[in-house]
């Protein structure tokens, strides 16, 4: 990893799916994401109450690369950021909210959730994630990421790819 | 609810295919994508123009398995590689972990591959990166032309010192797209291995 990873488990993980599970309620969201800007998902929550979601993986990279576009679209015009990234639909809708340099707190919400809700509890919970993602944020050998991970890693990528 | 845990720790590697337009960037995704088991991919994302030329990037998820308790996934990348595109081109390099360069093995596509490199090397440097910095791995695609450039020439142009392992490709029948996604995966986990 070239740019500092961002790894989230143990008591940050814990705060960042209270953080989440939070925004979850007070929004009254269908769904909730925390990406990192290359487009991984880091934790996500969903309501009960909601339709099982679309494909994670896709959705994210659609964001970040979304998100990516909107802000070299601000810089071209002199921005130096567009300050929030909305979009409608008739029934569903898709914020997202930039946390810091490195992350991107998404929220997924129907006609149920008001706009301005959304928009309101978001802007509460990036503070706090803002936080708990710089936090976040380590080099990967402290993971236990060395030659042993590699050469196990190496090992599947023979099994999977052939010799 | 999603299946996934992410109370397990999870690590996740980002792979950009790079290279001029219409070299087989897209075509090593696809053949990836048909030939592995679909309970080792996702979905494949694919943003492409009415003519299949790829518009922003096309996206796959390749699960490679647990590996010291850690669940490891290389995210597949390619990028468009039409010239004028080349604001959307940079974006996708944005935390890249490994590139493949796939260049083309036919004569008159000999300049495209050159351009296409220094173009390379140039949004590379707007995130402040080198080449030295990103592991590297070249593809001389559509050797089955009748045409097709001796494989030394096509390396000879985009890298003269032979710096990078060049392999030599089908993509549209699969010959050498694993191997070469093995050897820049290889060497991605490496790095990660050593870094400070
Ligand atoms: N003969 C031959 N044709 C190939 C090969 N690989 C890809 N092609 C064809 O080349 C054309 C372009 O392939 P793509 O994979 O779409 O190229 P790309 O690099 O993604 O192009 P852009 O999205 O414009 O950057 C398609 O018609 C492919 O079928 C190959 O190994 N041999
Ligand atoms: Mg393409």
């Amino acid at each position: 990893m070239i740019e500092p990873a961002i790894a989230l488990y143990g008591s940050t993980f814990q705060s960042v799916m209270k953080t989440l599970e939070e925004l979850l309620r007070e929004s009254g969201a269908r769904y909730v994401m925390l990406l990192d800007r290359k487009g991984f998902v880091l934790a996500h929550k969903e309501a009960l109450w909601a339709p099982r979601p679309p494909a994670l993986d896709s959705l994210a990279t659609l964001i970040a690369g979304n998100a990516a576009a909107t802000q070299a679209l601000a810089k071209m015009l002199g921005e130096p950021r567009f300050q929030e990234i909305v979009h409608q639909g008739e029934q569903n809708g898709l914020y997202v909210e930039e946390i810091g340099e490195v992350a991107l707190l998404t929220i997924l919400f129907d006609n149920s959730a008001p706009l301005g809700r959304v928009k309101l509890t978001a802007k509460k919970a990036a503070q706090a994630l803002e936080q708990l993602t710089r936090e976040a944020i380590v080099t990967p050998n402290k993971l236990g990421i060395d030659t042993d991970y590699r050469d196990g890693a190496n090992a599947l990528l023979d099994e999977l790819f052939g010799n | 609810m999603s299946t996934i845990n992410f109370a397990a720790r999870e690590i996740n590697f980002k792979i950009v295919y790079y290279g001029p337009g219409m070299s087989g960037k897209t075509t090593n995704l696809k053949w990836v994508f048909g030939q592995i088991p679909d309970t080792r991919r996702g979905d494949m994302v694919s943003l492409a123009t009415e003519d299949e030329r790829t518009l922003f990037f096309d996206f796959l998820p390749v699960d490679l398995g647990e590996v010291k308790g850690f669940k490891t996934r290389f995210h597949l990348y390619t990028v468009p590689g039409q010239v004028f595109y080349n604001a959307s081109r940079k974006l996708i390099l944005r935390g890249v972990d490994g590139i493949v360069f796939v260049a083309d093995s036919a004569p008159n596509r000999l300049r495209a591959n050159a351009e296409s490199f220094r173009n390379l090397r140039e949004n590379l440097a707007e995130y402040g990166l080198t080449m030295d910095e990103v592991p590297i791995v070249l593809q001389a695609n559509k050797r089955d032309l009748p045409d097709a450039l001796p494989v030394e020439m096509v390396q000879m142009v985009i890298d003269p010192d032979k710096k990078y392992s060049m392999f030599e490709a089908v993509a549209s029948t699969g010959v050498g797209v694993f191997e070469t996604l093995k050897a820049v995966s290889r060497l991605v986990l490496s790095r990660v291995a050593t870094a400070g």
